[in-house]
């Protein structure tokens, strides 16, 4: 015992080191730029990074690369509550309620909650990740891939909660969510599922194009309708970011269940920061009493995953030190970086000096908790100024989101077709807000279908159909059970205390069947499903059990759903954005401007196409500001300039990123 | 100390500038090549070919800088076809995509749309030693025990079509007729070897220079243990490992771990350049890249990465390419039948 407190000891004094902690510094400096930027991920840097590690010693180089990792979820947050567009592909889930904060003249609160709950969350994993240290091998090596398959199973029930208010849609979107999981190779068979014959589906759609389409696209026309400032409200005072804080310290437990959820959960291989973030946020809306405002701007659904993408980092050290396995593309190259330095992960890692390297470890611990606390005092002081973004007028602000949306489609693979996923779930996610579809039930199963997959089958490979009577199996399904029974009996109670309440189904108009726009979409979406499962007849048992199994009760579902949507349905509510006392936008301004919208959304993919990057940004940029902002020139100059040097200088020329040349110029020159 | 710090601000300044001191008077001066890499930043092809990348420059007349793109995706089949297709063959483009892909033309998989005897080669860093390695709790210590075991024995794989693990423990089976129950679908080798610790499967069959650093710990214990290898040559650090190949029963089995590991070992990470690039430039870039993989400074960085190098040269790589499009049809037919079925 006394030796581990040393070692704690010890690895705190070698963080202080003074070039260890400049190192460090310098780590959090580029995290912080990459965190905030779109398209340029905590992977791409650490690789760019390696490099300068080895002439390091091994504390200074885990100091530099963990705070550089460290902070980026963190910074990540920032951008995506101001813009809607993730900053990481760890922080999509704040977007949900963080930016809806910042459109309602909350951006000061909401980036207070969620850099106050990432650091909690930060400090979280270090403490799990110093507390763990003796006892995660023998638990981790306890479970198997069956127990795995349980928790992502438990992970998918959380959709149910993700429905919001109405549960049928939020079932059968998380039916499509697990659907669209299985498009690519199926790993089991090496099957082509729903590739069309497109190389680039091989590997699946991302997670990253999905999120940018359903949440930055509607935010940018939604913009361009109302034609205001990110936020709609005149805020007083831009102060609310104190108001995050209190938060934070409010819904204390909140945050400190979504850090453990965020930590324990990414202690699973394949589970990572991109996985929790969804379940953290699944919870906060699970655990709430009144879930009426998520998804509108709720603190709670930004703090929750706010914790959890931080806290991940923990759990998936702890996975990375202990065996060597690394639980994302992150972990990976930090798992580089240990081989580089000459350090074998393993059990040694746990062992205090001077037969271990417990004290190197713990050292982690501290980067960890320390860069935390540093990047997040720096945003404080500059918090006020950020968030002054979100009053810039529209206009100046729209041709920024689209370039971020599509450079950070592009980037993160550097694959053209993500651009065109992106503008399909534009689409899809502007006409499911609008029609009051949920999205991140989507987003969920998207994430956790294919380690469902996976698992089942890795199970079932070894252990036949025994794995079912494993006790840890068992247990989960316990929890699982338990999970989703208990809101249930809870809301009968409810029910039964409260008066009965008045229906709030809308009778149908007499004599006759409702067929408006909603019965389009749900007939799109069962005729999409019926192909789907028509397809996947050719699949054989073993790539076709998933669609099957997911896709059958989907598609009777959205039946369902058809059936409702023709008898009527609820009164419909205000439209989300036009939020309390907001801008007014009569019928046919709102149309012509959506139209107007649209057309430079798809026309600055089309510029990109045809232009490549380099000429499409400064030309789209100049035009936009000049046609549909009418700003004046000196502006307009300056914006396009600026923008095209930061794109260049950074994108081209520093991260030699591989823009395609624009198709006249390949086609020019291929004549 | 505070040097380190000033080299870091200075290699960071140093990426932003792409100027070249120019010395020699041709072609590569002012120009920039390129590597595509069919996987993503920080993976073991992306971290040779940045090593790679950061001293051949120097053996290049003109000195032009090198920088790495990643084009990931189908398992690198991406940026093979770009390679061949789209990329330009001016000697400014080489291509970094896994070997495996070449056997996979001759046995029509899906997608290629290449044909591997019109690429240039460069040759290779390193050639793959495949090891099959179980833990001691398995009971497989020998494969004297392994071939008498009554069950067969769980191997973890990661997906059909996999040079390793996959491809080759299905071709050991067959060929030496090892009771195997091949389970795939993990996420890497790394989690095969968690899988193994945790008893889930007995081991797995890939690379020694991965295996000897990732289980290193569990090797020297003797909690793991290297059954077999499969390999032309016996590896100086297994000298005692039996060969598989002299462990197959017929000269088909021995033609397959010929084709399907030995040969695919040598190719796995070969570099291309794309069809049509003209050939003094290939000479040129094929001279460079022999000598980078000499560079007591590329040694002494990729020593550091404990990157083994183990180099193929050019016309080896080319040799067990055609050999591949000369394979008897019905070897072709079986080792179709072996790995994707």
């Amino acid at each position: 015992m006394l030796e581990m407190f040393s070692a704690l000891f010890a690895g705190l004094i070698q963080v202080f080191n003074w070039s260890t902690f400049s190192l460090m510094m310098i780590g959090i400096a580029v995290g912080f730029v990459v965190g905030i930027l779109p398209g340029l991920g905590g992977p791409t840097a650490m690789a760019l990074m390696l490099p300068f590690i080895f002439k390091m010693s091994a504390v200074e180089a885990f100091a530099f690369l963990l705070g550089m990792t460290a902070v980026t979820a963190t910074t990540g947050d920032i951008t995506s509550v101001l813009f809607g567009v993730p900053g990481e592909p760890t922080t999509a889930s704040t977007i949900v309620d963080g930016h809806a904060m910042a459109r309602n003249g909350e951006a000061g609160r909401a980036l207070g909650a969620v850099l106050m709950s990432s650091l909690v969350g930060a400090i979280f994993a270090g403490v799990a990740l110093a507390v763990a240290i003796p006892v995660v091998r023998p638990i981790v090596l306890s479970f198997g891939s069956p127990e795995f398959f349980m928790l992502s199973l438990l992970g998918i029930t959380f959709v149910a909660s993700l429905s919001g208010e109405d549960q049928l849609k939020g079932i059968v979107a998380g039916g499509i969510g697990l659907m669209l999981a299985t498009i690519g190779l199926d790993p089991i068979s090496g099957i082509q599922r729903y590739t069309f014959g497109q190389l680039f589906l091989w590997d699946g759609i991302g997670l990253v194009p999905i999120t940018i389409g359903f949440y930055a696209i509607p935010e940018t026309i939604e913009l361009a309708v109302l034609g205001t400032s990110i936020s709609q409200q005149k805020v007083e005072k831009l102060g609310g970011v104190m108001e995050g804080v209190k938060d934070t310290f409010r819904h204390w437990w909140l945050v400190i269940r979504c850090s453990a959820l965020g930590t324990f959960t990414a202690i699973i291989p394949g589970m990572g920061a991109a996985t929790t973030q969804w379940l953290a946020y699944a919870h906060a809306v699970q655990s709430s009493p009144n879930k009426e405002r998520f998804g509108k701007g709720d603190v709670r659904g930004v703090l929750g995953p706010g914790a959890a993408n931080n806290s991940t980092l923990g759990g998936s050290l702890i996975t990375t030190i202990a065996f060597g396995v690394p639980a994302s593309v992150v972990m990976a190259i930090l798992l580089g970086a240990f081989i580089i330095q000459g350090i074998v992960p393993g059990p040694d890692m746990l062992i205090p000096p001077p037969k271990g390297k417990l004290d190197l470890t713990f050292s982690f611990v501290w980067v960890i908790i320390i860069s935390n606390v540093i990047t997040v005092a720096v945003c404080f002081l500059f918090l006020n100024t950020l968030a002054k973004v979100t009053q810039v007028r529209g206009s100046l602000i729209i041709p920024l989101i689209l370039l971020l949306i599509y450079l950070g489609a592009f980037a993160e693979k550097n694959a053209f077709e993500d651009m065109i996923i992106v503008l399909l779930f534009g689409g899809l996610g502007w006409i499911m807000e609008k029609l009051e579809w949920p999205r991140p039930p989507v987003l969920l199963g998207l994430v956790l279908g294919p380690l469902a997959e996976n698992r089942l089958f890795l199970a079932s490979d070894n252990y036949g159909l025994s794995w079912i009577w494993r006790p840890g199996v068992l247990i989960i399904f316990a929890v699982t059970l338990v999970g989703i029974l208990y809101p249930l009996i809870k809301k009968k109670r409810e029910e039964k205390a409260s008066q009965p309440t008045t229906a709030t189904l809308e009778a149908a108009p007499k004599g006759g069947l409702r067929f408006d726009r909603r019965v389009i979409f749900t007939v799109c979406v069962i005729i999409l499903l019926s192909l789907a499962l028509w397809q996947s007849r050719n699949f054989g048992v073993r790539a076709g059990l998933f669609p099957w199994v997911i896709g059958t009760p989907t598609l009777v579902l959205a039946l369902f759903q058809l059936v409702k949507d023709l008898r009527g349905h609820k009164k419909v509510s205000a439209p989300v954005f036009e939020g309390e006392g907001a801008v007014e936008v009569s019928p046919a301004v709102a149309s012509r401007r959506t139209w107007t919208i649209l057309g430079w959304t798809v026309g600055f993919f089309i510029a990109i196409w045809l232009l490549g990057f380099s000429y499409a940004v400064p030309l789209t940029m100049v035009l936009y500001l000049k046609l549909a902002g009418r700003e004046k020139w000196p502006i307009t100059a300056v914006m396009a300039f600026g923008t095209w040097v930061f794109f260049y200088l950074l994108f081209e020329r520093m991260l030699s990123v591989p823009f395609p040349d624009g198709l006249i110029f390949t086609l020019s020159k291929g004549q | 100390m505070g040097k380190k710090l000033i080299l870091l601000a200075v290699a960071l300044i140093v990426s932003f500038a792409t100027a070249s001191a120019a010395s020699a008077d041709d072609f590569y001066k002012g120009k920039t090549i390129r590597i595509v890499v069919g996987f993503s930043a920080g993976d073991g092809f992306d971290t040779y070919a940045r090593a790679i990348a950061r001293h051949m420059s120097k053996h290049i007349p003109g000195q032009p800088p090198i920088v790495v793109e990643n084009m990931t995706g189908a398992g690198s089949l991406i940026a093979a076809n770009h390679v061949y297709k789209v990329a330009k063959p001016d000697g400014l483009t080489i291509g970094h995509f896994i070997g495996g892909l070449f056997l996979g033309q001759v046995l029509g998989q899906k997608g290629i749309e290449f044909d591997a005897r019109k690429f240039e080669y460069l040759g290779a860093p390193i050639t793959d030693h495949v090891v099959c390695a179980m833990t001691k709790a398995s009971g497989i210590t020998s494969v004297e025990n392994w071939m008498a075991s009554k069950t067969p024995v769980k191997m973890g794989g990661i997906a059909p079509g996999t040079s390793t693990p996959d491809n080759a423990t299905r071709i050991l089976k067959a060929a030496v007729g090892l009771p195997i129950q091949l389970v795939t679908g993990y996420k890497g080798t790394a989690e095969v070897r968690l899988a193994a610790e945790s008893g889930e499967v007995a081991g797995g069959c890939w690379g020694w220079d991965s295996v000897s650093v990732t289980w290193r710990k569990a090797l020297d214990s003797g909690d793991a243990v290297v059954v077999l290898q499969a390999n032309r040559r016996t590896h100086p650090d297994l000298p005692q490992v039996p060969q598989a190949i002299k462990l197959a029963k017929t000269d088909e089995g021995r033609k397959m771990i010929e084709v399907g590991i030995h040969s695919d070992s040598d190719i796995v990470r070969a570099y291309t350049l794309p069809p049509g690039t003209p050939k003094d430039r290939v000479q040129l870039l094929r001279k460079a890249f022999e000598d980078t993989l000499k560079d007591p400074e590329f040694l002494a960085d990729a020593k550091k990465s404990k990157l083994n190098v183990d180099p193929v040269a050019a016309d080896v790589v080319e040799k067990d390419i055609s050999a591949l499009f000369k394979l008897d049809p019905a070897i072709v037919g079986k080792l179709k039948d072996i790995l994707y079925n």
